[in-house]
């Protein structure tokens, strides 16, 4: 059973946070709030989503599990205006899920979750832990995809870096220790990602909001965020590219 | 060639999407062959290159080979090693058959019958040191592992699929399943049109998966009496008993238990069975071998084509567009390589 009342702006934020890594997700509606786990089909990204109950205007829930594909609740989100109010409604063993924002009341067909298992999250052991502006990584992005498909991340005694080449042209976006938020590193790294993914993670970001960045050396990056006014927790993992292969 | 078990063997269709990642042993002299035969001008010439060595298969195996790397599929090639004793028979007809058709190739050529001349060279194809090289070659730049085998590469195949080393083997013969390939992929190929043999004509097809432990139990019979069956038939050790095809061999079997009460019965003779049957049941094989998948290397492959075999470069562009892209996602790691 799921009755909730939710900003429309915050429900974006969700929609636009999971497209990034799939088109289908299975929502669970708990007690406390909703979370949901996916992988891409590559398996190359993951993202780990968790929005308090705080975060609705109205909550009320109990375990339902609702395979949902996103982009008809990014075409309803479209009819209604950020401060809207959304509803959310579903019936125990209904087949459909019931939106209804002003005056527009669509359902829409619950997907099969029987092939969407919960993908268990890597236990990665990260040495370096940054914090810093979303406005930084977004700057980083846009210089880089100006040249490359891929970009570098790393982390040394002089702060953070992000770095692209291609052929002749290279580009680099230097944070000094002074400017990131936070630092904690024991040694020097660097990994190497592909830009699309890292961009559509990145797209998602606020842009005065501290991001959580944990780095290694050619190794998975973890980026870790809230939204909601800190009632949403948002955690992405995108796996490297190898260099020498 | 090989044993015609179509008619007695049911198959499943299975998506080239649900091959990805999987390893596939693929018979090479198979494919190669056919590669000879099917890929041809219109009179019926083999392509070559400006030395006038043959290219037919190389053309066939990088266009099949990047087809099948561009969907996740990893092949591993297994080549034929010495041929057995027993295949001398078979041999020795096959190359009087291509004497013969290589006559009638070039009779229909002077009459100017195009059509009948791309058939008899189609018939004509014929297996060089220097095409065992070259197809080695262009393999290797693809990054595909090579296998020789120690005789037939069906029963090396079959045993890399029996260890685990691969998740099914990949031919047209139905050799394999009697050698006791647990999965035998047929059709693995992503333009889903396939020349009939001896006609001008094309059918649709789609790759499909036979099981051997299903196909012996919809029989109900065991691995033993289906190479009794595929003896009755003819195989490429044997001539097989005249007007049993694999139904009636079926029955026959079934009704009998094994091939001697069968040749018993019709009071028939083959020669050597007992041999033949160890050939299919016992096939020779090595473990001598080692399995790396590695990015093609599109620069080499490129020069290897248009340089050494005059390829046309344009007309290469889009496989090796493809290929790099093959070479560029082998780059990147999977997530749960870490956890």
């Amino acid at each position: 059973m799921l009755k909730a009342e939710i900003k429309a702006e915050i429900l974006r934020d969700v929609v636009e946070i999971i497209q990034t890594i799939v088109d289908e997700v299975k929502f669970n509606f708990e007690e406390d709030g909703l979370s949901l786990k996916a992988v891409d089909p590559a398996h190359v990204a993951m993202v780990e989503l968790s929005l308090k109950k705080e975060a609705f205007i109205n909550y009320e829930a109990k375990d339902t599990e609702l395979g949902i594909a996103l982009n008809k609740i990014d075409q309803f989100l479209k009819l209604s205006s950020p401060s809207d109010n959304v509803t959310l409604e579903h019936v125990d063993d209904e087949n459909r899920l019931v939106l209804k924002v002003n005056n527009i009341t669509q359902k829409m067909p619950i997907l099969d979750t029987a092939g969407m298992t919960d993908p268990s999250v890597p236990q990665l052991d990260l040495p370096i832990n940054v914090k810093i502006l979303g406005k930084h990584l977004q700057t980083g992005v846009k210089a880089s995809q100006n040249i490359a498909d891929h970009i570098a991340i790393s982390v040394n005694k002089e702060g953070f870096e992000m770095f692209s080449e291609e052929d002749e042209d290279s580009v680099k976006l230097s944070i000094s220790k002074e400017e990131l938020e936070e630092i904690a590193a024991s040694e020097d790294v660097r990994s190497l990602f592909a830009l699309d993914y890292f961009s559509n993670m990145i797209k998602s970001v606020d842009s005065n909001k501290v991001v959580t960045v944990e780095l290694g050396k050619d190794y998975p990056i973890k980026l870790q965020f809230d939204f909601a006014d800190g009632n949403g927790q948002v955690m992405f993992l995108l796996a490297p590219r190898i260099e020498s292969a | 060639m090989g044993v015609a078990l179509g008619d007695i063997v049911s198959s499943e269709e299975i998506g080239m999407n649900e091959l990805e990642g999987k390893v596939i042993a693929i018979d090479a002299y198979n494919i190669i062959y056919q590669f000879l035969a099917s890929i041809r001008q219109r009179d019926g010439k083999p392509l070559v290159d400006s030395q006038g060595r043959v290219t037919s298969h190389l053309s066939g195996l990088l266009y099949r080979n990047s087809n099948l790397l561009e969907v996740g599929i990893k092949p591993i090639y297994v080549f034929d090693g010495k041929p057995d004793i027993m295949k001398e028979g078979t041999l020795e007809k096959r190359k009087e058959r291509k004497v013969k058709a290589k006559e009638e190739y070039e009779k229909a050529l002077e009459e100017g019958d195009l059509e009948r001349a791309r058939t008899k060279a189609q018939q004509t194809s014929r297996m060089s040191k220097e095409i065992v090289e070259s197809s080695d070659r262009l393999l290797e730049l693809l990054g595909i592992p090579v296998v020789y085998a120690p005789a037939e590469g069906e029963g090396q195949a079959a045993h890399m699929a029996q260890v685990g080393d691969a998740w099914a083997a990949g031919s047209q013969d139905f050799d394999t399943l009697l050698c006791g390939c647990p999965k035998l992929v047929r059709n693995l190929t992503v333009t889903g049109k396939r020349k009939l043999p001896g006609r001008n004509e094309y059918k649709e097809v789609s790759p499909e998966l036979i099981v051997l432990e299903e196909v012996l139990d919809e029989l109900g019979i065991t691995r033993e009496q289906l190479v009794d069956i595929a003896i009755l038939c003819g195989t490429d050790y044997n001539q097989g008993v005249k007007g049993i095809g694999p139904k009636r061999g079926l029955k026959y079997i079934k009704k009998h238990g094994d091939l001697e009460g069968v040749l018993e019965e019709r009071n028939e003779e083959v020669n050597n069975y007992e041999v033949i049957r160890k050939l299919f049941l016992e096939p020779k094989v090595t473990d001598d071998y080692g399995l790396k998948f590695e990015s093609p290397r599109v620069d080499e492959l490129k020069e290897f084509l248009c340089e050494e075999h005059d390829f046309t470069e344009d007309r290469m562009q889009s496989v090796l567009d493809k290929l790099s892209a093959v070479a560029d996602s082998k780059k990147q790691s999977k997530l749960f390589a870490f956890s």
